[in-house]
């Protein structure tokens, strides 16, 4: 059976994807993770979880567009010509948004 | 492929121009209503998560009828003149998306999207290779949108009928909706439908498009253990008497157009704001 | 989610005091009841305020003045009812109430939110009353709730201040074309100003000395900022951008500035008036509350419908 492993290298950060083992149980999974996954990368916590619960849509496989096809640029703050100088958490989350859209 | 393909709007004769516009504000306003409706689900969905993606089926179908009524601009139309000063009674849109939703009533939404993207699919199918040009450049974009949209109608006609309550409920929508949907096969006007045909806006004609959607819903909705509204023979219902497109609309339109303008005659606007980017300089 | 863990942590609150510090507390902690008892009480308080003000904002989907600002607001309040679901979720991790449970409070009258959206808001240009201003305070408060203990908290506040951006230039662009219209646009939009002022000023509710639960959810690290030093950081940032506008300042409540500190005339705001909007006794809270459980009942038979196709589920 095939388990999917998700890390965090610190408390407070996200459980990222980091790759599987294989293993009969819930148990063993756990144990073998630590050894394959968690050896020498720094590591606060580990989440396993069985590779048939995993669900997935693919933009690939599926053709999927994340996010949609047609203009939607009313929902990100670069449609909007005002300064966001005057509150530090705005200028945050215009470069956050602006960062995010250009990758899209 | 047509063979008078046209991506000018000047170059258009006046015939052909008209029989465009009459086209591309059926398109228009079909979406734009439909869309007007569905944003009335927002903060009252069944849950939080179904919220969230009927809000985003909405903005995408107000998306598309942007992209319809931006190429309506191009004869010199403004916003303001396409949707805010028009009279309610030239809007041609089915009355099937202008009808208003009893509370609670999440079949009567998902059966409308469901007849409703259905008939979008075809539809948008034969409008692939429209003469003009510009027509059939938007269409991908939309497409890819729409599938979502059916995918989310169909999954959930799905698991409202298994449960007893919830096939009652698509059933008593379907019955109500069924005959609203057979307008999105009828033309504006007969002049200007001919000339859809003729100049090769759409390759199929409403009627064999209305076959084609009838030979997908009705067995669906068959296997669902509901069933609509035809005849043994498989013959559809009237048309309801306000069907909309170029008749009568009902009278829940006016009331409607009269809400969604209301802001723009209150502060005497006489044009509108735009906030994103012109379709064809879009990414 | 729920994790299994082999060995669960068990704190006391002594402990949780020693160790509180930003994002320190997952659902793997196995927390004092009055730490998940008051975390709780703020996430839902939190939630409940990003669905209520969604409602207070829906009507304007429809009353927009142009296609694009009909799609904005939409936009806007699909991410306010996204925000309200991760938030639950957050709420809901500290093992006290599940979501279901929260929202039938919020249905039956019994979740507190927002003061601001207690009151009703029928006009456009009333709108950037909440879609700047009552934003932008929530926007400075949850900025500092990235550093909460609660780390599922933490995790929503990271997307939601992502989003939010877009929300307060949107409500502030819609202030600027109101503060550029005519005669009367502006008018309107000062109108609105001074209606909604004292209520914006209220938001960060009563001093310090008066609030009820700052102390624990301080010393455990929920909260990392006082009522106080909120609401001076939102005067400094937003009083400017007021009158920026053209907006002027209503003499009432009398606002000063002295070594570079806001002193807002606390007796000139109507405390009377907060505690009913805070209990939920307001003639605006009734209202509000009752279109919330009308259209929540009216789609509970969807919901039992999916909830009986999952219990049969394999």
């Amino acid at each position: 059976m095939i388990w999917e492993v998700f890390r965090q290298e610190q408390a407070g950060e996200y459980h990222t994807h980091c790759g599987n083992v294989h293993a009969p149980d819930r148990e063993m999974a756990l144990l073998f993770a630590q050894i394959q996954h968690a050896r020498r990368k720094p590591t606060n916590s580990l989440w396993v979880v069985p590779q048939s619960e995993v669900s997935a849509v693919d933009a690939d496989t599926d053709g999927v567009e994340f996010g949609g096809t047609t203009d939607k640029s009313y929902r990100w703050v670069s449609a909007y010509n005002v300064d966001v100088e005057f509150a530090e958490e705005i200028e945050t989350s215009d470069r956050e948004q602006r960062k995010a859209e250009g990758e899209r | 492929m047509a063979t008078n393909q046209q991506s000018d709007p000047d170059e258009l004769t006046d015939r052909q121009q008209a029989a465009v516009e009459t086209l591309l504000f059926s398109l228009a306003d079909d979406e734009f209503v439909l869309a007007e409706r569905y944003t009335e689900w927002q903060v009252r969905a069944p849950t939080l998560e179904s919220d969230l993606a009927l809000s985003n089926i909405a903005q995408d179908e107000l998306g598309h009828a942007r992209l319809w009524y931006d190429l309506l601009t191009e004869f010199d139309y403004t916003e303001s003149e396409l949707l805010f000063e028009r009279d309610p009674a030239d809007f041609t849109h089915a009355a099937l998306v202008e009808l208003p939703f009893a509370d609670g009533d999440w079949a009567d939404a998902i059966v409308r999207s469901y007849l409703y993207d259905t008939a979008e699919q075809l539809r948008l199918a034969a409008l692939e290779d429209a003469a003009y040009t510009p027509i059939a450049d938007r269409i991908g974009k939309i497409r890819s949108e729409e599938a979502y949209h059916r995918e989310h109608a169909e999954n959930w006609l799905e698991r409202l009928c298994a449960d007893p309550d919830g096939r009652a409920n698509v059933q008593a929508a379907t019955d109500r909706l069924f005959p609203h949907a057979l307008a999105l096969f009828e033309p504006v006007d007969a002049e200007h439908e001919a000339t859809i045909r003729e100049f090769g806006l759409r390759s199929e004609s409403l009627a064999d498009l209305r076959e084609r959607w009838l030979s997908i819903t009705v067995p669906l909705l068959d296997s669902l253990g509901v069933r609509p509204p035809v005849s043994a023979d498989g013959s559809p219902p009237e048309l309801p008497v306000a069907y909309g497109r170029g008749g009568e609309h009902t009278e829940q339109w006016p009331v409607l157009h009269a809400e969604l303008t209301r802001t723009y005659r209150e502060l005497d606007r006489t044009n509108t704001r735009t906030i994103t980017n012109d379709p064809d300089h879009a990414r | 989610m729920v994790v299994h863990r082999k060995h669960p942590i068990v704190m006391n609150v002594e402990e949780v005091t020693e160790r509180a510090e930003p994002r320190a507390f997952s659902p793997h902690d196995d927390m004092p009841e009055e730490y998940r008892k008051a975390a709780t009480r703020m996430i839902q308080f939190h939630a409940n305020s990003e669905i209520m003000g969604a409602y207070l904002e829906r009507p304007f989907i429809r009353q927009a003045p142009s296609l694009d600002r009909k799609l904005a607001f939409s936009a806007k309040v699909q991410d306010e009812i996204g925000h309200g679901q991760l938030l639950y979720r957050a709420a809901e991790s500290l093992g006290i109430k599940t979501r279901a449970e929260m929202l039938d409070e919020l249905a039956a009258g019994e979740g507190k939110f927002l003061n601001c959206f207690h009151y009703p808001m029928t006009e456009w240009w009333e709108t950037p009353m909440i879609a700047f201003f009552v934003d932008g305070a929530a926007m400075r408060r949850q900025a500092t709730i990235k550093r909460t203990s609660w780390e599922p908290y933490a995790h929503a506040m990271d997307k939601i201040c992502f989003e939010e951006g877009f929300h307060i230039k949107h409500g502030e662009d819609i202030m600027r074309e109101l503060a550029m219209g005519s005669r009367r646009e502006q008018q309107l939009l000062q109108e609105a100003f001074e209606e909604w002022w004292p209520r914006i000023l209220q938001f960060f509710g009563p001093t310090d000395d008066r609030s009820t639960h700052h102390d624990f959810s301080a010393r455990v690290g929920l909260k990392t900022m006082s009522n106080d030093e909120l609401r001076q950081a939102f005067l400094n940032a937003y009083l400017p951008k007021a009158e920026k506008y053209g907006l002027e300042i209503p003499d009432e409540p009398r606002i000063r500035k002295e070594d570079g500190r806001y002193i807002v005339a606390e007796d000139d705001l109507d405390w009377e008036e907060f505690w009913e909007v805070a209990s939920n006794e307001y003639d605006g809270s009734h209202e509000q509350i009752g279109s919330r459980a009308a259209t929540q009942e009216a789609v509970a038979w969807v919901r039992n419908a999916i909830d009986r196709s999952e219990q049969s589920q394999p």
